[in-house]
Formats: C-alpha cells, sequence, structure tokens
C-alpha cells in the first residue's frame, strides 16, 4: 500500500553537527502519526525538512497528497481579519471557501475582529482554518494547542479527531505527551537524531513494562504498586491483604501515561 | 491573477487600517503642507512657483522612507513569511503588495496637494503636465525601490527608524525644497544629490529636464531594484 509520507535515509547536519542521523519511516494513510522528542532531538528539524522548510543532505522524502501545514510559530499582518485572510489563502491555494469548516472552528464568530485582537485560541483556530484551506490530504500540526486553555484544547482535540474520521492523515509534534497518547493511533521518539522508538502507545507501553499502577486504600492508609501483568500481580496483593486479615477499602489501576515512557526513554532507562 | 488582485486591494485596505501608514502618507504630509504651504507662501511669495513640487516631494519621501519600510519588516522580519511560504503564498507578493499599494496612497497625497494648492495658496501649476506626472511617477516609484531596501536589510523596528531618518532628513534638508540647494556648502550640495529627492525636485519644477538629471534617479533606482531582488532571494533562503 502507498504510504502517505515516505522517509528513507535523511540526514541533516548543522555545521559540523549531524541533526538527523540516517531517519527512516513512513507515516501510514489515514493515521495521525505523532513526533516526539526532547530539545535538540531533531524533531522540529525532521518536521521542517518534511514540510519542505529546511534542506537536507542525504535521504529521500515522499509525500503523497495535497499538504496543509500550521506552524507553531505564525503570524499574519495585526489589520487583517479572520475572513479577509482566508479568503486570500483560498485564492492562491484556488479553491473554495468551505463554510462548514469556518463554522466548526468557530471562525464566523470573529468576522468583525482584526487579527490583533484574536486571542491564542482564536489565532491557532484561524492558522488552522487557513491550513485546511483546499483539503489538504496530509496535515502537519506543530504544537497544535500550545497555549490554549482546556476548553480551547479540547475544541481542537475534536477537530483533529473529526479530520482524521474524513480520511485526512496528520503529522502532529507536540510536547505535551497526554495531548499524542489521547490522538495518535503511532508515533516516534526522536533521541539525538535517531528514531528511538517507533509504534504505537501500547506497544511503547509493554515494550518499557510498568504498565500498570495499581493503588490500593486499606484501613491503615494507601499501598502502591507497579506491575506488567495485572492479573497475577493482583491476586498477590489481595492474598497478601487476605492473609494479613487487612480489610481493603478501595482499590484503583491505572494504565502508566506516555509521559512516564517518554521521560524514561529521555533518561536512558529504555535505551 | 485573481488572487493577486486580491491581496492588492486587501493590502490598500490594510494600509488604511493601520494608522501608522495613515499617518505617514497622508497626515502628516498634509499637515505639513497646510502649515508651510501658508508660512512659505506669506514669507516669500515666489515660493508659490513650486509649492506644489516641493511638498510633493516632502510627502512622498515621508510615506516612502519613513511608512512604508515598517510594514516590509512586519512581512519580512516576522513569521507571516513563513505562514505565506506554508500556505502557498509567492514570498515576493508581500513586498509587491506593499509597493503597488503604497504606490497608489502616494499618487492620492500627491494628488491632493496638486489639485488643492492652487485654491489655497494660488500655486502655480506645472506648465507640463504629462512631464510633471511622468516625474512624479518615477521619483514614487524610485522612492519605494529604496523602502524595500530598507525593509529588508533592517530586521528590527528600532534599528530601521534610524536607518529610515538617515535617508529621510538629507533628501528633505538637501534637495533643495526648504531653501535653494545652492545655498548650501558644497559638500553637503554633493551628498543631497545621492538621494532621488534632489533630482526629482530639480525635474518636477521643470527647471532644467534635460537626460542627465534623468539618469541618476535611473541609477538610483536600478541599483535599489536590484539590491531588492537580492535581499528577497536572501529572505527566502533563510
Amino acid at each position: 500500500m502507498e504510504h502517505a509520507i515516505q522517509i528513507s535515509g535523511l540526514k541533516k547536519s548543522y555545521g559540523k553537527t549531524e541533526v538527523l542521523k540516517g531517519l527512516s519511516f513512513h507515516v501510514e494513510k489515514g493515521e495521525i502519526f505523532g513526533i516526539l522528542g526532547v530539545n535538540g532531538a531533531g524533531k522540529t528539524t525532521v518536521l521542517e525538512c518534511i514540510e519542505g522548510f529546511r534542506k537536507y543532505e542525504h535521504g529521500k522524502i515522499t509525500i503523497n497528497g495535497k499538504a496543509g501545514i500550521q506552524l507553531q510559530s505564525a503570524s499574519l499582518p495585526a489589520y487583517i481579519k479572520p475572513m479577509e485572510a482566508i479568503r486570500l489563502f483560498t485564492k492562491w491555494k484556488n479553491t473554495a471557501i468551505d463554510t462548514s469548516l469556518l463554522a466548526a472552528l468557530g471562525i464566523n464568530e470573529l468576522k468583525s475582529k482584526k487579527y490583533m485582537e484574536l486571542s491564542t485560541g482564536q489565532k491557532r483556530r484561524l492558522h488552522l482554518a487557513i491550513a485546511l484551506t483546499g483539503n489538504p490530504d496530509i496535515l502537519f500540526l506543530d504544537e497544535p494547542t500550545a497555549g490554549l486553555d482546556i476548553e480551547g484544547r479540547i475544541s481542537l482535540h475534536n477537530q483533529i479527531r473529526q479530520l482524521k474520521e474524513q480520511g485526512t492523515t496528520i503529522i502532529l509534534a507536540s510536547h505535551d505527551m497526554t495531548e499524542v497518547e489521547t490522538l495518535c493511533d503511532r508515533i516516534a521518539i526522536l533521541n539525538s537524531g535517531n528514531i528511538a522508538f517507533i509504534g504505537t502507545t501500547d506497544e511503547l507501553a509493554s515494550k518499557i513494562g510498568k504498565k500498570y499502577q495499581i493503588k490500593v486504600l486499606t484501613e491503615s492508609g494507601e499501598d502502591n504498586y507497579t506491575a506488567d501483568n495485572i492479573g497475577d500481580t493482583m491476586l498477590a496483593i489481595l492474598e497478601n491483604y487476605r492473609s494479613k486479615s487487612i480489610n481493603v477499602l478501595d482499590i484503583k489501576v491505572n494504565r502508566g501515561t506516555l509521559e512516564q515512557h517518554f521521560v524514561d526513554i529521555a533518561k536512558g532507562d529504555f535505551l | 491573477m485573481n488572487a493577486f488582485l486580491y491581496g492588492i486591494g486587501l493590502q490598500f485596505k490594510l494600509d488604511i487600517r493601520s494608522k501608522s501608514l495613515l499617518i505617514t502618507c497622508y497626515l502628516v504630509p498634509l499637515l505639513f503642507f497646510a502649515i508651510m504651504g501658508g508660512i512659505f507662501t506669506s514669507l516669500m511669495p515666489e515660493a508659490k512657483d513650486t509649492l506644489i513640487q516641493s511638498m510633493t516631494v516632502m510627502g512622498v519621501s515621508m510615506g516612502a522612507f519613513v511608512g512604508v519600510p515598517p510594514s516590509i519588516v512586519e512581512i519580512y522580519g516576522t513569521d507571516i513569511k513563513k505562514m505565506y511560504h506554508a500556505n502557498g503564498i509567492p514570498l515576493s507578493f508581500g513586498l509587491s503588495s506593499l509597493i503597488i499599494s503604497a504606490f497608489i496612497h502616494l499618487l492620492i497625497m500627491s494628488g491632493i496637494i496638486f489639485f488643492t494648492a492652487p485654491l489655497a495658496f494660488n500655486a502655480v501649476i506645472p506648465s507640463d503636465l504629462p512631464l510633471y506626472f511622468g516625474v512624479l511617477v518615477l521619483f514614487i516609484i524610485v522612492s519605494l525601490c529604496i523602502a524595500c531596501v530598507l525593509g529588508l536589510m533592517v530586521k528590527s523596528q528600532a534599528k530601521l527608524t534610524m536607518y529610515s531618518q538617515i535617508v529621510f532628513l538629507p533628501s528633505i534638508m538637501l534637495s533643495g525644497i526648504m531653501f535653494p540647494a545652492d545655498l548650501l556648502p558644497a559638500f553637503l550640495e554633493n551628498t543631497g544629490r545621492l538621494f532621488p529627492a534632489s533630482w526629482a525636485y530639480i525635474l518636477l519644477s521643470q527647471k532644467e529636464t534635460t537626460f542627465s538629471n534623468f539618469l541618476p534617479l535611473l541609477l538610483i533606482f536600478i541599483t535599489a531594484f536590484i539590491l531588492s531582488g537580492l535581499l528577497l532571494k536572501k529572505a527566502r533562503a533563510e
């Protein structure tokens, strides 16, 4: 099957420092693919190489489809109004204005405001609307919810999910691990210009282990456990309390978050 | 073409909304014209002969050197450039839309001076109108090319103010519009000749309409045009 994006042997250096050391991966059509990495891991560089903002020395990038890009740091003229901006970009992309998209993103409500009067969340929505003009097959989102309040994040997450349902391939770069875990089908974690991990969040969790966190509330207090195998561990824990004649009042089981696993990788625990 | 024309129209509207361009292209030049026009013609009645020309040179220089470069920096010194590039807008569009829009604004401002000066101050209308407007168009284009160089070369708004004044003040003080350039010391008179305002004022006044007076304007235009192209290419690579 043809992939939405295919990258092979991507190398990029800044002076004598090799930032990308021969990356190879692909993005499936219709999936949400997360790119993660600590500062200096090469996350932004690989994204900019794919988007065509940065030249690279070696490797091949194939993009199958029309791309839309929402930049992390983007701006528009201070006095432009949202609908004027949408119309300008629509005309340059030689496409029609998608009124349902504008309604979904709440752009119509901003009609009378100038760009400089918009809040961070409203600007992000406008940037996303501009990236989506021309109905791109592949959408690049760089830190899409940075600076947004909870309501704004939820609204944008719903929009991203809706785009995926419509078949848009989404490449998401984010520092927010919860966001990546919530939205992404697969992730790539970059470490010093290499791919430290690529796969689903479940695969990452099972590869690292300590998948479950268990909190047991008893009459004498709270105890915490971690477990790879929830069934066997729970039996052992309960048997332990029973043998000591301790009453268990409540049990809470949480799966470890991607953030915890990401920190492990960043610290080199996993590698 | 449709997108380009829409962009020009939009830029024209944005320039009107932006108070800074409105101030430098209309308010200050026309206020200067209203006040200084009265003073000049009262103190020196012969100033009526060149009032339209001197006020126009002042207005165009102010709009082009002080008003336009900050708008260029707003696009090319910020993330707007990246936003345009990411969404399929050619990088040259920002510059060309700004310049065409500013050209129209400066032409309107010059037109207001041209039509009101005779009524308000009994100013003398230039005898050769095609020549007058031909030189005016050339002068606006040359000045806007210099504005492009300033806006593309200097990335910081604070530094830009200084560089703009370095071009604007000599254009006004040494071009002969405030007082005859031949009264200046030779060094200052020659320095004034480096700026398009001096040559434009000579040609607009229709004192010496020789090719040798057009040539400096053309040379400044070619130099500024090439420099703008190179700076735009550099901005594209950044």
